[in-house]
This record gives structure tokens, sequence and C-alpha cells, in this order.
């Protein structure tokens, strides 16, 4: 299992566009994949549960991935964030 | 081979969910249509209006169909649509939690669609604790 830590950056957070963006993003790896914050984690391949958690800007997540395709859909996810989920900010 | 999606709600409220889906998703992965009952509406014509948009949403694996109240018309319009040869589920308490929630897995079928419709539904309810 692969696991990193991430702060959102983007100024929305983990909003409705940007979690459906996650998922798409995560949409045909084989791999599982979670976030968790404040002691909550949830499936970050479920629009509803990546809302959930409801986390802003400023926010660590923890990220986490198992599987055949671990690596990429971590990469995916890494790439996503860090990119401020192309918001332009 | 997907389901279709047909909202059935009083007016102004199913094209304001699809709105919001639109906004959150970008390109909608099911074909979604939309029937607005007004409150002077004839049951009879769109009852008949449905079951046509119904067929045209049905690809060979079914129609879902969303309704915002259970008990009301357009509830009850949805509930009569197996009598015209339509293959539905009809999930009522819709809300923008349960659309996402259908539309984040197309590939399930009317059945596995129905339980996740209504998951969704109740899952978007959330009491925060001051």
């Amino acid at each position: 299992m692969l696991e990193r830590e991430i702060t959102i950056s983007n100024r929305l957070g983990l909003h409705a566009r940007a979690s459906a963006k996650l998922v798409q993003a995560l949409h045909g790896f084989e791999a599982s994949a979670s976030i968790a914050c404040r002691g909550k984690e949830v499936n970050a391949k479920s629009i509803m549960g990546v809302m959930m958690l409801a986390a802003g800007p400023g926010t660590a997540v923890t990220l986490r991935t198992d599987g055949p395709e671990a690596e990429q859909a971590m990469q995916a996810m890494l790439d996503l964030f860090e990119r401020k989920f192309d918001e332009g900010e | 081979m997907t389901v279709g999606v047909l909202l059935m709600t009083h007016e102004s409220m199913g094209h304001a969910l699809v709105g919001a889906a639109r906004h959150v998703l970008g390109r909608l992965p099911l074909p979604v249509d939309v029937q607005e009952v007004a409150a002077d509406a004839d049951p009879e014509q769109m009852l008949r209006m449905a079951a046509a948009q119904a067929r045209e949403l049905d690809c060979g694996a079914g129609v879902l169909v969303l309704s915002d109240l259970y008990g009301a018309t357009p509830c009850n319009i949805a509930r009569r649509l197996p009598d015209l040869g339509v293959r539905m589920h009809c999930v009522s308490g819709l809300n923008l939690p349960m659309l996402l929630r259908v539309l984040n897995y197309p590939e399930q079928s009317l059945d596995e669609l129905a339980q996740t419709a209504a998951s969704g539904g109740r899952g978007g309810i959330v009491v925060d604790n001051p």
C-alpha cells in the first residue's frame, strides 16, 4: 500500500467539482484509493464519499492506494492536487 | 448497455438538479431526461409523455425514474409506467447527492442503480455536530 500526505491548496478545497475530477482521474485504474483526514477515511473513487470529508483549503489529507496500479493511481491523485484541480488559481 | 435516467418532479425541480449535476460533472455519463409536472397538468397526458420519454431513454437496460416526493402526483404518474410496458424502478426522495451518486456508477444494472440511488440520497443527509 502507498501512502502520501498532501495539503489541499486550491481556493475552494475538495468541493463538488474537484471531487468529481478526482473520481474521474482515478477511474479505470486497477487500484483502491482512499483519502483520510480528521480521523475519517473515504473511498476516493466515490464522489459522495470524497464530498463527505468536507475538506476545505489548507486541510492536510492522507492519500492511500493499493493494488496492481497503485503507483499510477497515486500519481494521478498527486498531479491533480498539485495542479489545484485545474481551477486556474 | 446503460440505464436511462428519468427525473419526474414538481415544477422547476428536475431541470435545476440536472443543471447542478452538469456543473459538477461536466458531461453526464448516462442519458438523462426530465419531466416536470405542473400543478394544473393532465395526469393522463403526462403519463403518455413520460412513457414516450422512457422509451427514448431505454437502450435495453431499463429506466431509473427518480421522483422528488413519494405519493405526490409526479411519483404517482411514474409508478404507472410499467402498465405501459416501461421496464423501470422508481426511487423517490430525489436530491442532488442521489443524482450525483447514480451518475457516478453508470456501469451498474437497473436493480443495482436503484439501490445506489437510495443509499446516495440517504447518505447525503448530514447533521453537522456543532
